[in-house]
């Protein structure tokens, strides 16, 4: 193998493998629910798949150079047969966690690799005189491995998941697997026919790809979110995916990642998923004119606090611009994206806050996600309470969901002097928290709804059971505390104050989580 | 196989032990001042792929001299590493401070800087003990395959070990501390033997 053409093997190689290092990253957080330590097992088993794969190549590098073409036979076997393998791992996923947990599967996310990892040392071997200059010669095949795992990442990253679902990424990272099978191949032979068997084996299996990747990847998505709980009748009602991520609708739930993130839902008639906490927020502030809301989601939120009194201006942002997609799909959230009041920015929470140190807003809000996901700490450590509190207008009131996490409880309530529990809410301010029975009356009350009241409690007696229910949760705060109701910050620091504070460097909410059920 | 090449091997497992700690946990530390978006992570790992790139270029470079001596350039290596790993949080966040402000290209230059100094120094290992064990072997790819394998391997540990351990239980200074105590034994491994080889070479 001339030097060059190890360059281009080395390169292509790793393009394919971090291209699909990016695509079962994407599958494993899904099927993982963004599990902070995915990453950690899922890179595990990879690198530990290139380990083993180039300590196997070794077999394959005789001293002995005389039949060296016939030899670069294995290169393109490994090429083949890791492009077979890698494509078929997230299929054997979603097949096995509709039965088996999903770390059983990382054997075979190390076999792939490992036949990809072959390919750089054998590479190498073929294209490396043995000589005073190997290792600068080294060098630039490993940065061509490197060269080329990068721009797979961009390519896989930035173009091949914006524009493709997750079976045509596979399909097209088929086409560049076997062009380096074809191009390794035809190097292993000298002769036409050779050549014409390389060129037909890659024509045949990339036609075979593309004729059974509809029926290999049925309900892929399907399997993955629902694991054990995965029934042929279960299918999304929507799908949206993107760079970004993968958002799912089923049953009027949305699911973001592989995790709940909520539900359609604006009334307080028929709360499941407590929406009236959003409507609470009249009752803590009588008239935010500035709310900032980090997390868009599905949009009932924003709809519910844009049209609280005394709101003139509400900000969101959202890190996944595929919530865009999905709101106008969905009546009751629809006016979201027309509501003159709203302005959504798509970035990064914390970034946006961090970058706007002149901004003061009357209330921040976040209904984010469960506090055991990956990266969650970046919004709920003492760190960021630090950031959001200087953002904070005299008398602003920062609302958030801490998801249970008692730990988290207890880092809001170090990390302002008055704060109140509100179910699974935080709400805390530097000015005394207080929840206004008369106000919140009020907003129960005289809110409107596509022009209709919240309740009637008149002539519904399940509604006046509602409003009765609700009016009485200012009570809850005198008595011994509860879940379902209010908290005062001294009762949270008697009973949480021995727990550890969240922080960016201990990240502890995430690793030790509070109520994660157990598959 | 000679205790010497064995401990050339166990230095390179500590090395890639130590690189993909300081990955996991630099990655975090730069998500949580960068933002967590596509657009951030990517240019985080491009970064961390770019510095590798251009050490591996380095170290190929300064493997070319036969006379060069190759081990004791490898234990400063590992000492430097582990140097820029004790303050490199403290540093990320000083810069990090500093520089949010900037538009998107300014700061992935920025991101791209922070981490170029020690991916530059992580990326010439593999060259520079390629250089030294196909002087002994002659044979490439059982080189390249050999040192591939136990630094990978020493990843692959790493990556669980970050997720099963350090950072649930230590936290990301006190993981970065740990992967820079790694650096420091491997560079005094591999130094040592630098040294007793010059010497028996010397007097030979």
């Amino acid at each position: 193998m001339s030097f060059s053409l190890s360059l281009w093997v080395a390169g292509l190689a790793g393009f394919v493998a971090l291209s699909y290092e990016i695509l079962w990253y994407r599958a494993y957080g899904i099927v993982s629910r963004s599990m902070p330590a995915t990453f950690g097992w899922l890179l595990g088993a990879y690198l530990a798949g290139v380990a083993l794969g180039s300590l196997g190549s070794r077999a394959f590098c005789h001293d002995d150079a005389r039949a060296e073409r016939r030899r670069l036979l294995p290169v393109a076997v490994f090429v083949y047969l890791a492009n077979v393998a890698s494509f078929l791992v997230v299929p054997a996923l979603a097949r096995l966690v509709t039965s088996v947990k999903w770390q059983l599967s990382l054997p075979l996310v190390a076999l792939a690799a490992g036949l990809l990892g072959a390919v750089l040392p054998l590479a190498s071997h073929f294209g490396i005189r043995p000589d005073d200059r190997a290792g600068a010669r080294l060098s630039y095949v490993y940065v061509a491995n490197i060269a080329g795992s990068s721009l797979g990442s961009l390519a896989t990253g930035f173009l091949l998941l914006e524009h493709l679902s997750l079976r045509g990424a596979r399909v097209a990272l088929s086409v560049a697997g076997l062009a380096l099978f074809a191009l390794s191949g035809a190097t292993a032979t000298s002769t036409a026919r050779g050549r014409l068997a390389v060129t037909g084996v890659a024509a045949v299996t990339l036609l075979a790809t593309a004729a059974t990747s509809r029926a290999v990847f049925e309900q892929v998505h399907e399997r993955l979110f629902f694991r054990k709980a995965f029934t042929a009748d279960k299918r999304f009602d929507a799908l949206v995916e993107n760079r970004h991520g993968v958002i799912a609708v089923t049953d009027g739930k949305v699911y973001g990642g592989g995790v709940y993130d909520g539900i359609l839902n604006v009334g307080l008639r028929d709360d499941p998923n407590w929406v009236f906490r959003a409507y609470a927020l009249g009752a803590y502030h009588p008239a935010p004119k500035r709310v900032l809301m980090v997390g868009l989601a599905s949009g009932a939120w924003a709809r519910i606090i844009a049209g609280l009194p005394g709101v003139e201006r509400l900000t969101v942002i959202e890190i996944n611009p595929g919530y865009l997609d999905l709101i106008p799909q969905v009546p009751i959230v629809a006016p979201v994206l027309k509501d003159p009041k709203i302005e959504i920015v798509i970035d990064d929470g914390r970034r946006y806050l961090q970058r706007h140190p002149g901004a003061r807003w009357d209330a921040i809000v976040m209904n984010t996600t469960w506090h055991w996901r990956g990266h969650s700490t970046n919004l709920l450590s003492a760190e960021f309470f630090e950031v959001v509190r200087a953002r904070l207008a005299p008398g602003g009131v920062f609302m958030f969901n801490t998801t249970l996490s008692e730990p988290v409880m207890k880092t809001a309530a170090v990390s302002f002097p008055h704060a109140q529990r509100l179910y699974n809410f935080m709400v805390v301010s530097d000015a005394p928290v207080v929840f206004d029975e008369a106000r919140w009356r009020r907003t129960i009350e005289d809110y409107r709804m596509d022009g209709a009241p919240l309740l009637d409690p008149a002539g519904d007696a399940w509604d006046a059971k509602r409003m009765a229910d609700l009016l009485y949760l200012p009570a809850t705060l005198h008595r011994p505390p509860v879940w379902e109701g209010l908290e005062s910050r001294e009762s949270l620091l008697a009973r949480f104050g021995h727990l550890p504070t969240v922080t960016d460097d201990n990240m502890w909410c995430e690793w030790h989580p509070s109520d994660l059920e157990e598959e | 196989m000679t205790l010497a090449r064995l401990a050339v091997f166990f230095v390179f497992f500590l090395s890639g032990f130590a690189a993909l700690v300081y990955q996991v946990v630099w990655q975090r530390s730069l998500f949580a001042i960068y933002g967590i978006n596509l657009e951030s992570v990517t240019v985080i790992v491009t970064a961390f792929m770019l510095g590798l790139g251009l050490g591996s270029l380095a170290g190929g470079a300064l493997s070319k001299e036969p006379r060069r001596p190759v081990l004791l350039l490898f234990a400063a290596v590992e000492a430097s590493i582990g140097a820029f790993g004790l303050v490199s949080l403290p540093l990320f966040h000083r810069v990090g401070e500093a520089t949010l402000s900037l538009p998107p290209l300014a700061t992935a230059g920025v991101t791209f800087l922070l981490v170029l100094a020690p991916t530059l120094l992580m990326g010439s290992t593999l060259p520079l003990l390629t250089a030294h064990l196909v002087r002994r072997s002659g044979n490439v790819g059982k080189s390249v395959g050999a040192l591939y394998f136990v630094n990978t391997l020493g990843s692959a540990l790493a990556s669980v070990a970050a997720v099963a351990l350090l950072l649930p239980r230590l936290g990301q200074a006190r993981a970065v501390l740990v992967a820079a105590v790694v650096n420091w034994v491997a560079a005094a491994i591999v130094g040592g033997f630098a040294v007793v080889e010059r010497k028996g070479a010397r007097e030979a």
